[in-house]
């Protein structure tokens, strides 16, 4: 039981150290490639939070929010899904059979946190500033963060592990095996999801030829995932105009077009950031 | 990098707000989105520029209090011009104050329009694509690579973005509108992105059919079948397919319950494997 309530604990902090990410400049800490990893070293089993993580990513990797839409919650899906996946000695259909339904729900834990917690902080925040109190206003900044968000995150991971692990074995035991299977059959579907999510963001008919051609380079030349951003990166480049050739022509006749093209190039490399 | 001859601030003011920035969305929030943020990096310069003006500096903190959401690490750059601006109305008597907010909403919608396409969309897509398939064979490198891989750009764009926001000020936003190279910049992250997404498609998403046609040795999978078309013609479908879901307006959590639904059928069947 000690050790139970002490690995609670640790995952509550994984989580929160997860949700801290929007402390720390929005650095990725909460992406399951790094939370099940973590998960994975305090259980114990550092390689299967990894390979877990890496299914997870792939599965959730469509989900972040951009603009004003809220993505599920990853952190509690990561975490709890690892760590009853390797409680169990399970595989990564586990923990994403867990972890999906664990990150909608968490969602809504969330979502009634910011609807009801949070914005008291925002208004009290308008209070301070009103007052010319700049030390009191930025403090709801931080405060807000921390109780609106960031523990109540931890504190679900860490309660429903205390009470969760033991129903959820129960219920693994009881789960059909053809279930499980299909479920390994999901997980390889699951990344289309997300490849699905980021071509609505960024396809349009100006560019929707680049995925037919990142496709085709995989598919026929076999070129990994890391070539073909390099081959990428080169094709923005010629196509933006940066790696055109603008150097002086011979032939003289339109200097005045070529002087605002010249100028045009200093001014992207002053720009650039 | 240097600073801009400034009266009023020192290099040190300008490196608070760097640091404070990191917090942008810490207490983000549906009415007003990045506002806490946003006010609390700018506090320290606000003190120092309106130090002997309290109802200034009371209204610039209300000011800074307004609704704004931007992408992340790029939060410095309308926060340097936002202090230059400041900075201005301080010294200036006859400075239009409302610019500064104007400056701001304008830079909302383009400047997230890049940063979306181009951290989310394309820096994020490669660090998880490098990161994850080395976390496959579990390997610590993924996660790692994962985060180095995002954070160093990452950062380094949130430290050059203040100092050319501050430098440049309002005069920037005009220029790159008009010379047209923030078109340019969007849709060279997009083939960027798009390629290496079409990449990721052919190698993570997985469906195999060992179903088979015949009987004997003439027997054919379907998987053969479908590979002398296109090989991974059927992961390319799959996610065109949830694309397609997607755009007809189906819920995330529906597509995903339907995925769900399809290994399990399709393992159950004996057609998915």
């Amino acid at each position: 039981m000690g050790s139970l309530i002490f690995t609670s604990i640790i995952l509550a902090l994984i989580a929160m150290l997860g949700n801290g990410e929007y402390f720390l400049g929005s650095s990725m800490l909460s992406r399951p490639l790094v939370m099940c990893t973590l998960t994975g070293l305090a259980l114990g089993n550092v390689r299967q939070g990894i390979i877990i993580g890496a299914s997870l990513e792939l599965a959730f990797v469509g989900s972040f929010s951009i603009g004003a839409s809220i993505p599920p919650e990853i952190i509690s899906g990561s975490v709890l899904g690892t760590a009853f996946a390797i409680g169990q000695h399970n595989s990564t259909a586990v923990a994403l059979t867990l972890g999906i339904p664990i990150a909608s729900l968490v969602l809504i834990v969330k979502n009634l946190c910011f609807i009801f917690i949070l914005p008291y902080f925002v208004h009290k925040a308008d209070a301070y500033a009103a007052q010319g109190d700049g030390k009191k206003m930025g403090r709801m900044n931080l405060l807000g963060g921390f109780l609106a968000v960031n523990l109540p995150i931890g504190l679900v991971v860490g309660l429903s592990y205390l009470f969760g692990s033991s129903a959820v074995k129960a219920l693994l035991a009881v789960i059909p095996a053809f279930i499980i299977k299909g479920l390994q059959v999901a997980t390889g579907l699951l990344p289309a999801f997300g490849f699905a999510m980021l071509m609505k963001i960024m396809i349009n008919k100006n560019n929707a030829t680049f995925f037919i051609l990142g496709f085709a380079i995989a598919v026929y030349m076999k070129v990994p995932v890391t070539g073909v951003a390099i081959l990428g990166a080169c094709l923005a480049l010629i196509l933006t105009g940066y790696s055109s050739f603008h150097g002086k022509k011979v032939v003289t006749q339109t200097s005045n077009d070529d002087n605002a093209a010249a100028k045009e190039d200093i001014d992207y490399e002053d720009e650039e950031f | 990098m240097k600073m801009r001859n400034s009266k009023l601030l020192t290099r040190k003011d300008l490196l608070a707000t760097f640091w404070r920035s990191f917090t942008a969305e810490w207490a983000w929030n549906y009415e007003r989105q990045m506002n806490l943020g946003y006010a609390y990096s700018m506090v320290p310069a606000l003190q120092k520029i309106y130090h002997h003006q309290k109802d200034q500096l009371i209204k610039a903190y209300q000011r800074h209090l307004e609704f704004f959401n931007v992408t992340p690490w790029l939060v410095t750059f309308p926060l340097g011009i936002s202090i230059a601006m400041e900075e201005q109305n301080a010294l200036n008597d006859d400075f239009d104050v409302a610019t500064i907010n104007d400056i701001k909403v304008a830079l909302m919608g383009p400047l997230s329009g890049i940063g979306d396409s181009f951290f989310w969309g394309t820096l994020r897509v490669i660090a998880t694509g490098i990161g994850t398939s080395l976390a496959l064979q579990g390997n610590i490198l993924g996660p790692l690579l994962f985060l180095l891989i995002f954070n160093v750009p990452a950062i380094l764009a949130r430290y050059y973005g203040l100092w050319i926001g501050y430098n440049i000020g309002s005069s920037f936003v005009e220029k790159i509108q008009k010379t047209g190279l923030m078109d340019k910049l969007s849709y060279g992250a997009s083939v960027l992105g798009l390629a290496v997404v079409g990449a990721m498609v052919a190698t993570m998403v997985t469906v195999k059919m060992p179903f088979k046609i015949g009987s004997g040795s003439d027997a054919t999978s379907l998987q053969g079948i479908f590979d002398g078309i296109v090989p991974k013609i059927l992961p390319l479908l799959f996610t065109l397919f949830i694309y397609w879901l997607d755009k007809k307006g189906w819920k995330a959590q529906w597509i995903l319950l339907l995925i769900a639904g399809i290994g399990i059928a399709g393992a159950g069947l004996g057609i998915l494997g």
